[in-house]
């Protein structure tokens, strides 16, 4: 139970060419996880995905490039904190975000707007994240590791600059604090709480993401909260 | 309706939570229950508060590590490396000119291993002449010594004896019946036990001579 958001049938989901990650049947979709079809009408970045695939597709790369860039401006920040907040370093974060983005953007002729882009996007970024995880739990076998990087530090450093150490120093236990509660839960605990509570994901849009029922979705994410309850004390 | 007297479960209260910040209908009874029952709408309050201070300290947390400058460069990298998407592999020309200045440099190399040849033979040539030359007019007086030693089938039998190789002039006989005696006066007087043994095994000058 890591969490991982790949099934048997998709090991390569959103890595592998071709792979269509949210595809039904070949995503690893369980046959009872609701289908969220394009009932409501497309969003922003669901359009602009299906645009690009055109021009993609029609071969004008340059103008599917520029189009692109939109794309990525609307969802950097949110993948950024997802990222950020699964891996708990700038540098792994700020990788794990670049490869997804270049992997849509390689694959987004596979992209179908039965699922909204965000949802197919973010299966990208977690399945990025967890392998990354994964290398690093292997590379911690041998090497030490810092949990915050001096540029960590720096940069949260550089953002506040008006509060005092003193405060600087509590907010960043407190943080760090939530960051240890929060790598105690479950590995599918974890992933539903990450994308509900960072990644803005409706519990619907986690079990389509997961492969999981809606109403387990729910249920992994009030297990979830409750722990992190009891762990923080019921304040973080 | 729920009843008054039973507050609302903490896992009806989550879903609450989530229901309003998903923007889903929260079931009436649950809400009228929480608008009416002190108690329940404390522990929502807190359960809200509890919840939103995770998700700002978070949020918090990952933009102060990403901020403008930060995605205005992720941004650029991700711009840098779309472009290469869908362009054939670049194939890297084979390094010609490290090639050539490789040939280059082992024909420079060529040149000094002449000089070294040539450095070798006028030494070989030096040795030789120097070597007749010594043969003909004879060296310097200690080359003329030479000592022997034999080495026998045990360390008892091993004896160190003095050679002459060539008899010159009376000077340096006189040199060497000096440099015998000195050995002998050092050795007729032997200051360690340990040494006494090996003393008596080792034939003295005046026996030799007496022979």
């Amino acid at each position: 139970m890591n969490g991982d958001l790949r099934t048997a049938s998709d090991n390569d989901a959103g890595t592998g060419p071709g792979a269509d990650p949210l595809e039904p049947g070949e995503a690893g979709v369980q046959p009872g996880a609701p289908a969220r079809r394009a009932v409501a009408p497309l969003s922003e970045d669901s359009r602009l995905a299906i645009d690009i695939r055109g021009l993609v597709e029609r071969g004008e790369m340059d103008e599917a490039r520029e189009r692109f860039g939109a794309l990525v401006e609307i969802h950097q920040r949110r993948a950024s904190r997802i990222a950020y907040q699964y891996l708990r370093d700038a540098a792994d974060a700020d990788e794990v975000v670049q490869d997804a983005f270049v992997k849509v953007f390689s694959r987004i002729t596979s992209y179908r707007e039965t699922w909204p882009f965000e949802v197919w996007f973010t299966r990208i970024l977690i399945n990025g994240c967890l392998d990354r995880r994964k290398a690093r739990r292997r590379r911690d076998r041998w090497f030490v590791g810092a949990e915050i990087t001096s540029a960590d530090e720096a940069g949260v450093a550089a953002s506040a600059p008006a509060a005092d150490p003193e405060h600087r120093l509590l907010a960043r236990e407190r943080r760090a604090t939530i960051a240890a509660a929060i790598d105690r839960l479950d590995g599918r605990q974890r992933t539903v709480f990450m994308l509900c509570h960072y990644g803005d994901c409706t519990p619907r849009e986690v079990s389509v993401m997961t492969g999981l029922k809606e109403s387990t979705v729910r249920v992994h994410l009030f297990r979830a909260a409750r722990k992190l309850r009891h762990l923080l004390g019921g304040k973080p | 309706m729920i009843p008054r007297t039973r507050h609302i479960q903490e896992a009806r209260l989550f879903e609450v939570y989530v229901a309003e910040r998903t923007g889903e209908p929260v079931q009436p009874p649950v809400a009228e229950h929480l608008a009416d029952c002190e108690a329940c709408g404390r522990r929502y309050t807190e359960l809200v508060a509890f919840m939103d201070t995770l998700r700002r300290e978070g949020d918090a947390e990952a933009d102060a590590v990403f901020n403008a400058s930060r995605l205005r460069a992720q941004q650029q990298q991700i711009a840098h490396r779309v472009a290469l998407v869908g362009r054939p592999a670049r194939v890297i020309s084979f390094p010609g000119r490290i090639v050539r200045r490789t040939i280059t440099a082992s024909a420079a190399r060529t040149a000094p291993r002449w000089i070294a040849a040539a450095a070798a033979a006028g030494l070989f040539i030096g040795v030789a002449v120097g070597a007749s030359y010594q043969f003909r007019w004879g060296g310097p007086p200690r080359a003329r010594q030479a000592f022997v030693v034999r080495d026998g089938a045990s360390a008892r039998a091993s004896r160190v004896t003095a050679i002459p190789v060539r008899s010159t002039g009376p000077a340096d006989m006189a040199a060497d019946e000096a440099f015998l005696s000195d050995l002998e006066i050092a050795l007729d007087r032997p200051r360690t036990r340990e040494l006494q043994a090996f003393d008596e095994l080792t034939p003295h000058v005046r026996e030799i001579r007496d022979r």
